[in-house]
């Protein structure tokens, strides 16, 4: 988030259409991201980021640590599609690393070692 | 420039990138029920917002056969986040309220954990499309009674047979406003998708 924006009230202080930062695209070059899609910062590649523009410079920086899809978006306060195409690009390119969830159930859902992990951990609190 | 700030902790080189594991827990009900307090009692971060575009064949109710047959809504909702240990990070998502978008939570709800339906005893029938839509989708959910001040008493099998809930839904009586009570039941519904996916 650029400093300038940091301290403006939420919603309507925007004055280029928030697709505009995706060059009109709606879809990603690279794999549709759920909204709980974790992403963190790949270190190799900081030093390159001076290359990006501000929006996806902005993700890259505040992915040093994992984030998700929906934080980013709350965060850049666009809507999630437009942080789905940016970090999708950003995947692509090599800045940040995709955590994805993983299904494996017939259902889709997470499996029973990670139930149990999720359980163990809750109880932890 | 990451070379760098690495060197500033010598004794605790970074581990390489773990493998981290998104979760995520839906909390469904109707408008006012308390959705948004209870991400908000048990998210380690300040609750954000964010508007989804949803994406849904339509139905055929509209005559709007001479466009694709597909409808889009921007819906917003409302998240938190709960960072079980260094690999799972669990996101609960508070659910459109408005009974319309049911249809539209596939992509939501798709890998969910399950879902947390929150009922207010007052209004009751609000509930109503969150517990048929996931009972239908035989997604993990269990229900919340949050105790609103000034509710009447029911037992417990009087809720179950109003929601006409399955014996093995749990339903709990949990106070949104309460960190305690609101981790509660998240461990029930945990617990009760672990029951389930065993016995798959």
């Amino acid at each position: 988030m650029t400093p300038d924006r940091a301290n403006t009230p939420p919603g309507d202080d925007r004055v280029v259409p928030v697709y505009a930062f995706t060059r009109g695209r709606t879809r990603s070059a690279g794999r549709d991201l759920p909204l709980e899609a974790v992403v963190t910062a790949a270190k190799a590649n900081t030093r390159q980021g001076a290359l990006l523009q501000s929006e996806s410079l902005a993700i890259v920086t505040m992915c040093s640590r994992p984030l998700s899809l929906a934080e980013i978006g709350a965060a850049l306060r666009v809507p999630v599609g437009v942080a789905r195409v940016l970090v999708g690009d950003l995947v692509n390119a090599g800045y940040l690393v995709a955590h994805l969830p993983q299904h494996t159930t017939h259902a889709g859902g997470p499996t029973q070692a990670i139930l149990g992990r999720l359980l163990d951990g809750l109880r932890a609190r | 420039m990451g070379s760098a700030h690495a060197d500033l902790y010598p004794s605790r080189p970074p581990p390489p990138q773990p493998e981290i594991i998104p979760l995520k827990i839906l909390v469904a009900g109707g408008f006012g029920v308390g959705k948004t307090t209870f991400v908000g009692s048990v998210s380690e971060i300040t609750p954000l917002t964010t508007e989804e575009v949803m994406t849904s064949e339509s139905v055929g109710v509209d005559d709007t056969t001479a466009v694709p047959d597909k409808t889009t809504t921007t819906v917003a909702m409302d998240f938190g986040r709960i960072t079980v240990d260094e690999q799972l990070i669990l996101y609960l998502f508070g659910t459109p309220g408005q009974h319309r978008f049911w249809f539209m939570w596939d992509e939501l709800a798709r890998g969910a954990v399950g879902a947390v339906v929150l009922v207010d005893l007052r209004r009751i029938d609000d509930c109503f499309a969150a517990v048929d839509y996931f009972e239908s989708r035989r997604i993990p959910f269990v229900v919340g009674v949050n105790g609103f001040p000034g509710t009447a008493v029911f037992a417990n099998d009087t809720v179950r047979d109003a929601l006409a809930l399955p014996t093995d839904c749990p339903l709990v009586r949990m106070d949104a406003r309460e960190p305690r009570s609101c981790l509660d039941t998240l461990i029930a519904l945990v617990e009760h998708a672990l029951g389930r996916s065993t016995a798959a």
